[in-house]
Order: C-alpha cells, then sequence, then structure tokens
C-alpha cells in the first residue's frame, strides 16, 4: 500500500511537474496583462512537436534539440505579445479574451497542417528503471521531474533577485507606480511572453517524452494549468507550484487507486473541494 | 528648470485641464493647490507621462519631453511620489526602495539605501516585510524613499499627507522640509494649503482644469480670497 503510494506519488510530481510550468507560464501572463491566454497549451505542444520534427526530421539529438525548441518559444512568445495582445492591450477585456480563443484555434491548425493528426511521441534514451526499495522509478520520469524543478528554481531566482524580475513583479502589483520607477512597460510584456512560451516549450516537451503530443492534448493542459492557478490561488507563484504539485499527484493516485478513467473527474473533484474551504485557493491571500 | 506650456489633457472626449502653463526652477519649492478635481494631479500626470498630453508643452532642462514615454521622463530626472502611496504591496520594503533606483547603473545605490534608512528608520526595521502591511504613514515614508532612491533632479509629491492623522501628517511636512533643505527640487500638490504654502516659495491656485492665481507662496497666504476658499477661516 505504501509503496503504491509513493509509486503513484512519483508518477504524480512528474506530470505535476508539467502542470506548474504550465501555470508558472499563465500566472506570469495573467500577472502583467490581466490576460488568460488560453493558446498557451497549443503552443506548449508546438514546441514538442517542433522538438520531435528536429530529431526526426534533422537528425538532431534531443539534447541539441530541446535548446534550439526553447529559443523558438521565446521568439514565438515575444511574437505572439507583439502581434496578437498588443494591438489589444489598451481596448475592452473581451478583446483580448477572443484573440486568445482565435490564436488557439490558429495554433491548433497550424499543429495540425505542419505535424499531422497522428500522435508522436518523443523518443529517448533514458530507458534505464531504477528500483529504490520496491518503488520503480524511471530514469525519464527522474530527469523530468528535476528538469521541472531546476526550471521553476531558476524562475524563481530570476524574478526575486534580478532587476528585470523585480520590474515584472511591480508592473504585476502597480503598473503606473511601475512606470514612475522608470520601467518599461512595453517590453516587460515581451520578455513575459518570451519567458512564460519558453516554460510551455519545456513543457511541451516533457508531454512528448513521457506520454505523447496529438492534437487537443494542448487545449486540455491549459485547462488544467488554469485549474492549477486557481487551485493554488490566483497570481500566487509558490500557489502554482504547490497546486500544481498537488493536482498532478492527485490524479496519479486516483488513477493508480480508482481508474485512469476517473482521473480528472477525481482531481476536478479534490479542486471544487479545495475551493469550498478555502476560496481564496491554497496559498491565495483572503480578499 | 521646469516649463509647461498651454498644457491641456482630456480622458476620453472629457478635457480637465485646459491650457495650464507654469515654471519650476532649479532649487525651488513650488506648491499647487485648488479644491478636488481642480486637475493637480492630472497635471502631475503629465508630466510623468501616464497620461497623454493633447496639446501644449512640456520642457525639461532644455528639451522637450511632451508625451515621451513615462520610463524615458524617470531617466531625464524626474520623479513622481503618486497620490495614495501606490506602493508594491506584496514586495518587500527593500524590493520597494530597490525598484525607486530601477534606472540607476552606479554603485552607490546600497549607500542610498542606508542613507533612506537613516532618515525613516522605521524603515530599516520593517525592511523586510511586505509593503502592504506597513500603516499609511510608514507607507507614506517607503512611497517618498522609494521616489527619492532614484536620485531625481526634481521631485513631484502628489498629496503626501492624504488620508493620514494630524499628528503623521506634521511628519510628513518636516520630511519635506528636509528633502527642500537638501536642496531638492520640489513641484508639491497638496489639499493642506495651509502647510502646503509654508512649504513652498510659490505656489499656484488650480480651479476647474485653470490656474487662476500665482505668485509667492506668503502673498497667496494673505490673499483673502485664498484665505476664504481653502485656508478656512
Ligand atoms: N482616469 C480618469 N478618467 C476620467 N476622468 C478622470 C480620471 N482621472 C481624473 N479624472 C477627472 O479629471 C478631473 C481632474 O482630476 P484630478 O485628479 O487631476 O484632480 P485633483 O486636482 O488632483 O483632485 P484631487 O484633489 O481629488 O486629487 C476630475 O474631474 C476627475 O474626475
Ligand atoms: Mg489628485
Amino acid at each position: 500500500m505504501l509503496i503504491e503510494i509513493l509509486q503513484q506519488t512519483i508518477n504524480g510530481l512528474a506530470i505535476g511537474g508539467v502542470y506548474v510550468l504550465i501555470a508558472l507560464g499563465l500566472t506570469t501572463v495573467f500577472g502583467i496583462l490581466g490576460i488568460a491566454h488560453f493558446a498557451h497549451g497549443s503552443i506548449s505542444m508546438f514546441g514538442g512537436y517542433l522538438t520531435y520534427f528536429l530529431m526526426t526530421g534533422y537528425g538532431l539529438p534531443l539534447i541539441a534539440a530541446i535548446p534550439i525548441a526553447l529559443a523558438a518559444g521565446v521568439l514565438l512568445g515575444a511574437l505572439v505579445e507583439m502581434l496578437a495582445y498588443r494591438p489589444v492591450r489598451h481596448a475592452n477585456h473581451i478583446n483580448a479574451f477572443i484573440v486568445a480563443l482565435g490564436l488557439t484555434m490558429m495554433v491548433e491548425g497550424i499543429n495540425l497542417q505542419f505535424f499531422g493528426h497522428e500522435q508522436i511521441v518523443i523518443p529517448t534514451t533514458l530507458s534505464r528503471v531504477f528500483d529504490i526499495k520496491g518503488v520503480t522509478v524511471p530514469e525519464l520520469r527522474l530527469y523530468v521531474i528535476l528538469s521541472a524543478i531546476l526550471l521553476v528554481a531558476a524562475m524563481m531566482i530570476f524574478v526575486e533577485k534580478t532587476k528585470t524580475g523585480q520590474a515584472i513583479r511591480a508592473v504585476a502589483e502597480n503598473r503606473d507606480a511601475a512606470i514612475l520607477m522608470g520601467v518599461n512597460v512595453t517590453t516587460i510584456p515581451l520578455i513575459v511572453f518570451g519567458i512564460s512560451t519558453a516554460l510551455g516549450v519545456a513543457a511541451g516537451i516533457m508531454v512528448g517524452a513521457l506520454f505523447a503530443i496529438a492534437p487537443g492534448i494542448g487545449e486540455g493542459l491549459v485547462v488544467k494549468g488554469f485549474a492549477v492557478l486557481i487551485l493554488g490561488g490566483l497570481g500566487s507563484f509558490p500557489g502554482a507550484i504547490l497546486g500544481g504539485t498537488v493536482l498532478g499527484i492527485t490524479e496519479s493516485i486516483a488513477a493508480g487507486f480508482i481508474s485512469s478513467a476517473y482521473k480528472d473527474v477525481i482531481a476536478f473533484a479534490v479542486m471544487i473541494i479545495v475551493l469550498l474551504v478555502r476560496p481564496q485557493g491554497l496559498l491565495g491571500r483572503a480578499p | 528648470m521646469l516649463g509647461i506650456r498651454d498644457l491641456r489633457v482630456s480622458y476620453g472626449a472629457i478635457e480637465v485641464i485646459h491650457g495650464v502653463s507654469l515654471d519650476v526652477a532649479a532649487g525651488e519649492c513650488v506648491a499647487l493647490i485648488g479644491a478636488n478635481g481642480a486637475g493637480k494631479s492630472s497635471t502631475l500626470k503629465a508630466i510623468c507621462g501616464i497620461v497623454p498630453v493633447r496639446a501644449g508643452s512640456i520642457q525639461f532642462e532644455g528639451r522637450d519631453i511632451t508625451n515621451q514615454s513615462g520610463h524615458a521622463i524617470v531617466r531625464a530626472g524626474i520623479t513622481m511620489c503618486p497620490e495614495g502611496r501606490q506602493v508594491f504591496p506584496q514586495m518587500s520594503v527593500l524590493q520597494n526602495l530597490r525598484m525607486g533606483a530601477y534606472t540607476r547603473t552606479d554603485k552607490e545605490q546600497d549607500d542610498d539605501l542606508d542613507r533612506m534608512m537613516d532618515m525613516f528608520p522605521i524603515l530599516r526595521e520593517r525592511q523586510t516585510q511586505a509593503a502592504g502591511k506597513l500603516s499609511g504613514g510608514e507607507q507614506e515614508m517607503l512611497a517618498i524613499a522609494r521616489a527619492l532612491m532614484a536620485r531625481p533632479r526634481i521631485c513631484l509629491f502628489d498629496e503626501p499627507s492624504l488620508g493620514l492623522a494630524p499628528k503623521i501628517v506634521a511628519g510628513v511636512f518636516e520630511t519635506l522640509a528636509k528633502i527642500k533643505a537638501m536642496g531638492m527640487t520640489i513641484l508639491l500638490v497638496e489639499q493642506n494649503s495651509m502647510m502646503a504654502l509654508n512649504l513652498a516659495d510659490r505656489a499656484y491656485l488650480f480651479e476647474a482644469g485653470r490656474i487662476v492665481m500665482d505668485g509667492p507662496a506668503k502673498e497667496l497666504k494673505s490673499h483673502p480670497e485664498v484665505v476664504r476658499a481653502y485656508l478656512g477661516h
């Protein structure tokens, strides 16, 4: 029993790491621009597809394909900000909402057009399986968990310790005051979209390596990402981290002990119960 | 140093500043007084590039800064301590102060940080606390210190005494007097006209988006109309 719980926790940490990376991107974008960036999941999947394509089409090893895909993510994020969201920056919120939906459909279409409707799996050589006191830990999962921790830590350090990171926080907390500090509020969203999209691409690669990428996966992922934000507490970084981890582990344990057919239902039921007890989310501030 | 000519500002279709001209010389302390909604804050916001200038011009140290972006104006040497303090609530006191020095690249930022904390010991005590947890008076101190951290050439203050208890207000004005004594050029907006006129060298009286009177602060203080309408005798 304990072994089984530990086993599912390890599995849950891997998928939880994916959720955290998606949620961090969403929460940073939401904090700066107040946009629910629905296309985030589909763009993340584009990153996963791109990695697969670089490997199978150009024969690049995974280790070389990843940085290219991440760089493409930064570029793509910046483009999305400039071309899709900036024009509606000062318009009614519904406009950005509709842009987000349209963008999702567009990126899904692009994914379908370029990469087809067959599901793909990013091949890795990480096939060893460790046995730690009866708990089997596939090497790949371990790498996914470690990479997620590394990326999240890097993001936290960036936001807390660098000038640009502090400016991002300042814009999220009080845009006008940030302008008075001399922050360029045109470039900050560009940087935020670049970083967030790169984190999303990392998540997309993880999904592609752990499971598979196929049309529709990205949309499901973005819904989970928003669920994590609400679960953890809107606008809270630690909340997104805790929320993603909790959601991942809950899903895994539900899949392991009940049925994988019900894992989403159970995960959302847990989320609803948490929100009934703590409407502001796990780490959100009470209104 | 700062020269504004025929400034017009509007929100949507509604014009709220109808051609305002004013000057601030280097080292001077100038007060803008007037009733609620007269357009004092809008004037300061136009200077800082937070609201667009519809017509007119703003010159700073011989440069035209009309409708430049806010961050460029800060870099030019203009900083504002805004109405309602506007601290970054979830960032620590220290992080707020460092944000004040955002545009700076020199090595003396830590020295200035130290100086600010000497000037406002409460900020040193509370440096790791979230700024939102401070009292109103403490937040005002933080907002003032944060503005000074930019090492501005001119500092604009928008109603620093707003919503504070009388004793705290006196402290704020003492602080402003100190800053003035340090040689800082100041443009001060205040509802508390008496205290503002006591501090300032010169003043402008705003009414419904226009300047209706200006002159040495002493003269305005004894002008019968100012006394009747704003000094409440
Ligand atoms: N963001 C805004 N949108 C629309 N109208 C505004 C906005 N800000 C201010 N106004 C209007 O502009 C006019 C001038 O306002 P402003 O804040 O500049 O006055 P003020 O002299 O600073 O007043 P107070 O003493 O209340 O701070 C007022 O009629 C106000 O209602
Ligand atoms: Mg005002």
